[in-house]
This record gives C-alpha cells, sequence and structure tokens, in this order.
C-alpha cells in the first residue's frame, strides 16, 4: 500500500467509523441505563433512513400498499434528517414503552428484554417492508442541493477520491458528538442521567424521576441511530428493510470495543472498527464483513472491559 | 392421512428440528450460560454432511457405505462441534452474561461470512443437490424424532445426576458452587460442548431434509429465535424449550393467511409473551399448578 | 495437637488500599478459632484469600503442608476446606435437599456418561448422596423441609442450611463467616452449642468470624483479632480481653 492509498482508506474509514460511533452511542446510552441491549435499535437505524428519504424524497416504487406514492412536498435534505432523527427518536420512546417498561415493572429477567425488544424490531421492519416493500431506495445526488459530488486530490499520477457525502457525514456526525458531549457532561439533564446510569436508585432516592430519564436516554438513542441510518442510507442507498441488520450487529462489535456503556469508548470503537475496515485489502474484501467481529472476539477474550471500559471487581 | 402428511409432513419434521435446536442452547442455559452460539454449530453440522454428501472426494466413501454415510455424517459433525466447541469455550466461557452472548453472535458471524466466501461451502450459493435419505420430507422424523426423544431423556437424566447438580449449582452462584467444589470452567465448557454438538447433528441431519445448504442456515435471526423458544416456552424446565419451538416454529405457518402481516403478527407475540410470560409457559404451568395444590391444601384445612 | 493452617504474611491490597497486611497466624487441629475486629478490618477479604476467591498478593498460605496460595476455589474447596458467607449463598431456586448434594461433588466421581446410562457406580452413588444429605439436613434441623427452596427459608433456617451445605462438603476445616449475624440471643446460644456438636462430631477445625464478642468469647479455644488490615492479638479468649491494642482498637474505633 502506498502513501496515497494509504491517504485514501484513512479518509474513507474516519467518515465511516464516524457514523459507527453515532451508531453506537445509541446503543451504550442504553447499555449505561439499563444494562441491557437494545436488539430494536438496528431497526431504529433503518426506520430513520427511511423517514429521511420520505421527507426529502418522498417518492416510493413498485412493491407493498404505498407503492407509487408521491408525497406532496420535499423537505431539503438538512432539515429531512434534524426531523427523521427526531421521528426516530419518538420510535425509540415507543421502543421503551412496549419492550423494556412492562419487562421492568413486572420484575423479569433482563434476557427477556432481548427477545422482546427483537420483537419490536421484527414488527417495525416487517411494516416498513409491508408499505413500502423491499426495493432498494437511493437517495439522488442532488439531495443535498447543486454541490459537486466529489473532490479529487491529485497526488501525482495518483488520485485521492473523497465523496462529498463522506464529508457531510464526518461533519453532521462530528457536530452531532459534541453536542451530545455538551448535553452529558454540561447540561442538568445530563447530570441526571449520568447519576441514573451509576445508581438507579440512589438518583430515585435524590428526587430524579428515573423512568423519565430512562425515557430521555431512549429518545437520544433513537435520535442518534436514526440520524446513523439516515447518513449512511445517503451514503450507500437503503438497502431493504432489513439492511439495519448488519449494522445493528457491527454496533454490538463497536460499543463492546470501547467498554460497554462507556461513552468515550463508543466514539474509539467507532472509529477503530470503520478504519479496520476501510483497510482490509481489496482481494479480501468479502471478509470485511467479518473484521468487526474478529475484532469483538478478541476483544472479548483479552479485554472483556473493551479499551476505556472500567473492570468491575465481583463483589463476594 | 396421506393427504394430511403430504401438506403438513414438513412442518412436523421442522417442529421437531426446531425443539432440537432450542434443546442446544437450553443446556449451556442449563448452567448459567447464555450462549446463542447454536445457529454456528448447526450452520456447520449442515455443511460437514453436505460436503460429505456431494464433494468428489467423498464418491468412494459414499459407493462404499452406501446409506450408511449418513450416521457417519452426523458422528462427523458432531465431533467436529465437539472440538470446535472446545476451542471456542473454553476462552469465550470465562466471560459473564451479556459478554458471552456478544461473544458467540459474533462467533456465528464469522463462521457465516468464512463460509460465505470458501469455495469448499459453495460460497455465497451454498451447496444443493443434497443427496437424500427418505422419499418424503415426513420420512425424516425417523431421524429427528428418535433424536428428540433420546435427547429429552439426556435432558431428564441430566437434572438427576452429578453432572446436572453441578451445571444447576453454577447457574444459581458460580462463586458458591467453585467453594463448593465444583470447577466452573470444567463444567461451563461441558455444558457448551453438549449444546454445539446436538447443534452440529441436526445441522447435519438437516442438510437433506433441506436439500440446499447456504450460509443463511446460521445467522443472528436464528440466535434469537432459538433463545425466545427458550425462555417463552420455560428456561428452567424440560419440556418448556420444546414447548416454546412448537408454538412458535408453528406461528408462521398459522399466520400463513396473513401472508406479509405474518412477521409483523410474529414480532408481536414475543413482545407480548416476553411481557405476560415471564417464566414461560411452563413456568406458568408450573405456577398454576402450585396455586391449584395450595387452594386444595387449604380446602383440607392443610398448611 | 498439630497445626492444620499456616497463614505466613498473607496480603491483599486493592488499588492502593492494603485489606490485609502481611497477617501470620496457625491454627491448630480441631480447635475452633475466632476472627474479630471493627468492620472494614479485612476479615472476611482473609476469608476470601484462604478460600481462594480472591488472589493473594504476597505471602502463603497452608493446608496441612499443601501450599494453597495459588490454587483456584474448588481444589482448595476439594482438599477439605468449607465455607460459609457473611452475605447467604445459597443455591437460592433449589430445594434444601438439592444443596447439600451439590457439596458432595468433590466426594463423588460419576461422569457425564455414568449419570446419564446409569451406571453401577453412578447407581450406589446417588443413594449414598441422597443419604447423606438427608443425615445432614436431620442434623441441622431441617430435614422435614427438605424440598422446599432455600429462598422460601427464614434467615436464620438459610444460615443453617449453610454450614449444612460446607458440611455435606464433608471438610477437615469449617470456615463461617458471620454465623450469628441477625440471630436472637436464643439463637445464638443453640447456635454456640451447634458448633461445638459438628466439631466433635465431624473432627472439625473451625475458624469463625463473628461481630458478637460474648459468644465469641464463650465459644473459641483462640482469637485473632485484625485491625486496619493487620493482625494485633492472637491468644485465648482471656488474654486478647485484656491487650490493650483489642481494647484501643475497640474503643478508638467505636
Amino acid at each position: 500500500m502506498d502513501a496515497v492509498q494509504f491517504l485514501q482508506n484513512l479518509l474513507n474509514g474516519i467518515s465511516i467509523g464516524s457514523v459507527y460511533a453515532i451508531f453506537a452511542l445509541g446503543y451504550t446510552l442504553v447499555f449505561s441505563i439499563l444494562g441491557i441491549i437494545n436488539f430494536a435499535h438496528g431497526a431504529v437505524f433503518t426506520l430513520g433512513a427511511y423517514l429521511t428519504y420520505s421527507l426529502a424524497v418522498g417518492q416510493f416504487g413498485i412493491g407493498g400498499i404505498l407503492a407509487d406514492l408521491q408525497i406532496p412536498f420535499q423537505l431539503s435534505f438538512p432539515l429531512s434528517l434534524l426531523i427523521g432523527a427526531i421521528l426516530s427518536g419518538v420510535a425509540g420512546v415507543v421502543v421503551e414503552r412496549c419492550a423494556f417498561r412492562p419487562l421492568r415493572f413486572r420484575g423479569a429477567d433482563p434476557l427477556l428484554a432481548l427477545v422482546s425488544s427483537l420483537g419490536v424490531a421484527l414488527v417495525t421492519v416487517n411494516v416498513i417492508q409491508y408499505l413500502v416493500g423491499s426495493e432498494i431506495y437511493s437517495f439522488p445526488s442532488d439531495v443535498y442541493g447543486d454541490i459537486r459530488p466529489a473532490f479529487v486530490l491529485h497526488f501525482g499520477e495518483k488520485l485521492v477520491v473523497i465523496r462529498t457525502v463522506q464529508i457531510i457525514i464526518f461533519a453532521v456526525s462530528i457536530v452531532v458528538l459534541a453536542l451530545l458531549g455538551y448535553l452529558i457532561s454540561w447540561t442538568r439533564i445530563g447530570k441526571a442521567l449520568r447519576a441514573v446510569a451509576e445508581n438507579a436508585s440512589t438518583a430515585s432516592l435524590l428526587g430524579i424521576n428515573v423512568d423519565r430519564f430512562i425515557l430521555y436516554t431512549f429518545f437520544l438513542s433513537g435520535f442518534l441511530g436514526g440520524m446513523a441510518g439516515s447518513l449512511v442510507g445517503t451514503s450507500f442507498g437503503i438497502a431493504g428493510p432489513y439492511f439495519g441488520v448488519a449494522y445493528g450487529l457491527k454496533g454490538l462489535a463497536v460499543i463492546v470495543m470501547g467498554g460497554l456503556g462507556s461513552i468515550p469508548g463508543a466514539v474509539l470503537g467507532g472509529m477503530v472498527i470503520g478504519l479496520a475496515e476501510a483497510f482490509v485489502p481489496a482481494d479480501y474484501s468479502a471478509y470485511k464483513e467479518a473484521v468487526a467481529f474478529a475484532f469483538l472476539f478478541v476483544v472479548l477474550l483479552v479485554r472483556p472491559q473493551g479499551l476505556l471500559g472500567r473492570s468491575q471487581i465481583q463483589k463476594v | 392421512m396421506e393427504e394430511f402428511l403430504q401438506n403438513y409432513g414438513f412442518l412436523l419434521v421442522t417442529l421437531v428440528q426446531q425443539s432440537l435446536l432450542a434443546m442446544s442452547l437450553y443446556f449451556p442455559l442449563s448452567a448459567g450460560q447464555l450462549s446463542l452460539a447454536s445457529p454456528g454449530f448447526y450452520a456447520l453440522g449442515g455443511y460437514v454432511a453436505a460436503i460429505m454428501a456431494t464433494a468428489d472426494y467423498f464418491a468412494p466413501w459414499r459407493d462404499a457405505l452406501g446409506w450408511a454415510i449418513f450416521p457417519l455424517e452426523w458422528l462427523i459433525a458432531g465431533l467436529v462441534s465437539a472440538l470446535l466447541a472446545f476451542l471456542v469455550g473454553v476462552p469465550a466461557l470465562r466471560l459473564r452474561g451479556i459478554y458471552l452472548a456478544l461473544a458467540t453472535i459474533a462467533f456465528v458471524e464469522i463462521l457465516r461470512v468464512v463460509c460465505l466466501n470458501l469455495a469448499i461451502t459453495g460460497g455465497a450459493i451454498g451447496i444443493f443437490g443434497i443427496p437424500q435419505l427418505f422419499e418424503s420430507r415426513w420420512g425424516y422424523i425417523w431421524i429427528f424424532g428418535p433424536l428428540l426423544v433420546i435427547t429429552l431423556i439426556f435432558s431428564y437424566r441430566l437434572d438427576r445426576s452429578r453432572v446436572g447438580r453441578a451445571f444447576k449449582a453454577i447457574r444459581e452462584d458460580e462463586l458458591a458452587a467453585g467453594a463448593m467444589g465444583i470447577n466452573p470452567t470444567h463444567y461451563k465448557v461441558l455444558s457448551f460442548v453438549i449444546g454445539a454438538v446436538l447443534a452440529g447433528i441436526v445441522g447435519a441431519m438437516s442438510a437433506p431434509f433441506l436439500n440446499t445448504w447456504n450460509a443463511r442456515q446460521g445467522t443472528f435471526d436464528a440466535s434469537i429465535s432459538y433463545l425466545a423458544y427458550v425462555l417463552i416456552g420455560g428456561g428452567r424446565s424440560l419440556w418448556g424449550p420444546m414447548l416454546g419451538a412448537v408454538l412458535l416454529a408453528s406461528l408462521p405457518e398459522l399466520l400463513r393467511p396473513l401472508k406479509d402481516a405474518r412477521l409483523i403478527i410474529n414480532g408481536m407475540v414475543l413482545v407480548i409473551a416476553s411481557i405476560y410470560l415471564p417464566f414461560g409457559i411452563a413456568g406458568a404451568l408450573q405456577r398454576l399448578k402450585l396455586s391449584t395444590l395450595k387452594r386444595y391444601a387449604s380446602l383440607r384445612g392443610g398448611r | 495437637m498439630s497445626v492444620i493452617l499456616e497463614a505466613h504474611r498473607l496480603s491483599r491490597s486493592f488499588g492502593g488500599l492494603r485489606a490485609v497486611n502481611a497477617v501470620s497466624f496457625a491454627v491448630e487441629e480441631g480447635e475452633i478459632f475466632g476472627l474479630i475486629g471493627p468492620n472494614g478490618a479485612g476479615k472476611t477479604t482473609l476469608f476470601n484469600l484462604m478460600t481462594g476467591l480472591t488472589p493473594v498478593s504476597s505471602g502463603t498460605f497452608t493446608f496441612r503442608g499443601t501450599q494453597l496460595t495459588g490454587l483456584p476455589p474448588h481444589r482448595i474447596a476439594g482438599l477439605g476446606i468449607g465455607r460459609t458467607f457473611q452475605n447467604i449463598r445459597l443455591f437460592k431456586g433449589l430445594s434444601a435437599l438439592e444443596n447439600v448434594k451439590i457439596s458432595q461433588h468433590t466426594r463423588t466421581v460419576t461422569g457425564l456418561f455414568g449419570g446419564i446410562i446409569g451406571s453401577k457406580t453412578s447407581r450406589l452413588e446417588e443413594i449414598a448422596v441422597e443419604e447423606k444429605g438427608w443425615e445432614i439436613l436431620k442434623l441441622v434441623g431441617l430435614a422435614d423441609r427438605a424440598t422446599e427452596i432455600a429462598a422460601n427459608f427464614s434467615y436464620g433456617e438459610q444460615r443453617r442450611l449453610e454450614i449444612a451445605r460446607a458440611l455435606a462438603l464433608d471438610p477437615k476445616v469449617l470456615l463461617l463467616d458471620e454465623p450469628a449475624a441477625g440471630m436472637n440471643a436464643a439463637e445464638k446460644q443453640s447456635l454456640t452449642a451447634f458448633i461445638r456438636e459438628v466439631r466433635d462430631l465431624y473432627n472439625l477445625t473451625v475458624v469463625l468470624i463473628e461481630h458478637h464478642v460474648p459468644l465469641v468469647m464463650g465459644l473459641c479455644d483462640r482469637i485473632a483479632v485484625l485491625n486496619f488490615g493487620e493482625l494485633i492479638a492472637v491468644g485465648s479468649p482471656e488474654e486478647v480481653q485484656k491487650n490493650p491494642a483489642v481494647i484501643e482498637a475497640y474503643l478508638g474505633a467505636e
């Protein structure tokens, strides 16, 4: 690999890694509060992509009951992205209400939340399929307005191509990360969230309404998931209602890599996995899908608490 | 009868097969280990059988052994699964709870991508035209049925033996089990290997049953389906996994008239069952029995 | 009398905190040895070091001359050291009988297939395990509730069941972590008699952690006092009671 190829891979890796990071943050926020993995997160990712697509493009094709639907408005991409993510946040709240809260109130085995959240995911994905079919939807290239599709850097004979989408993805991800960091570190809501994550029963003794903060967390989680889905969708197209599943699994690898429940860990994990995938040689690109899981497996065996996680001392 | 089997034979065999896969997840769970690796071993076993049944290399074996190649396939699938389970299990079973579940998901995914890309596993297309053991789909009940009976007897006997008690002790409290002289690593790996061998054999039997074998046989979705069977059937009872598998696996078939909506209903059933049957169907029945007994006892003036 | 347990400069630190610091003592065969000290003195940590649940930072611990440091808990249990836990750790979802059957693990050998096919050894073992289980439950007075799950038992009964479970291990040494915690005066009285009884019946050596000073003074042959992870006194109850360092540790701590 020469330096130019290296630069190209680096840029590709950072761009996709930043999306992995915001997606994985959605997982990690929920895990830090409830200590459980929300298997519906991948479905919210899918939902976000479809919502943004509906708002920004608004036409669906041949399959499903909404076939040939033409939504009578078209919003600009940034607005669609924002509204799509907010609606995904609402979907996150619905997930909490359906799949987590009833189990929590009944004191059920936490493992059941894996099944119930997957049930919600199954419903979501199949409702999408029912409505719009399983075709691939690609965002049109002019969705961002009248800007050039790519930047080309010349290095003598060689080229480094940066797609505009990649820059947008990276920029949006960084803004979202910065806002989330501000929210968690500096605001009252963030402080309360951290208190709930640290110890929910103590937090409730201090007068924090734990259930409300669990809802906020699911809203944030859904918002991040939907945003990530939309960004991936604009870059690679929406490959049918099941396209979130693969990302959902990869997101698990990302959060374990960084340390379950650790926010900086999710960002670092996202970057590491994004870069690792970008540097898979072209000859082995078929194995790219396994990279995240190979990392996941190795990290679990070598350092189960992840790169930035705290190790837990078991109390006897 | 003939017509009934024609229509429902495949479904009935599938229910037995899914019950077996649920049992493969139940064994590690009976030692407190949440392993989602079953689909990986299932896929592996299927590939072993499919390769032995179709590859040119094995042609002389097939000619020499005749039908006996099938039991040999099951044996080898079981052995390969046991070996791989041991290699994966020894490091992975140091992990607890959700971490182990994630490691096993990673194992399944890695195996899937590898099988998708190797020439010997037929790449993305997979292996097709696998020779049949029986003339009809229904015929496969004669291998899956006995395997289920053996597995249930195995599980029943295990529950009442020294090794089964060690499993239960680890499930209840791993640390206390260690302090009572039980080697947790040993028995955790053993429970994992038992589940893997079962899944591997079921895979090897399923390859001819399904006629084709590809990387879609071992996926994350399947992992969660099996987990749902066990939890919704009842993870603490011998009959629970089977009960859950029969109900949930027949659901898509029962809902077939609903066409596309059936997967939506299927998802809803998972949610509703998780909420209203937290101890599974077997657990709910057990409670019902206990409360009825209590009422009976109180009527008679007992304690 | 000969030495059965010997700790030599046993130490353990968590981060910067020295929970147990260079503790040395020897326990004689057949005695009832008390371990007392204010809260946070490192008593339970010492038990965990002795049973392999917590790895030692430095120092050694031997049982009849066999080095135990570095061995995993199940091996230490297998050599004949049984214990109870301060915050009861029974197999709560299982019956009392199953609890005492489980800890006969190291005294039996039936493997996976022997148990499944019901080999002769396994059947004989099962009968013996069952009998011994009942015998021990009778001893602790829980035989009439043998098939009830442990979680349904009262606090005092759970403590007794935990001792029963440790006894089923057929130990040479019994480590009891606050066996009288949460018991009323009458229960404490009968516990004292009970501990003596099992010691005599099974030729045990007993090491116990206890807060209730009169119980320790009345029961133990010798007592070791820990304070801030260090051993400040060892001796007979009378000697320890008069020791100025002990008096200061207790008065200063309260």
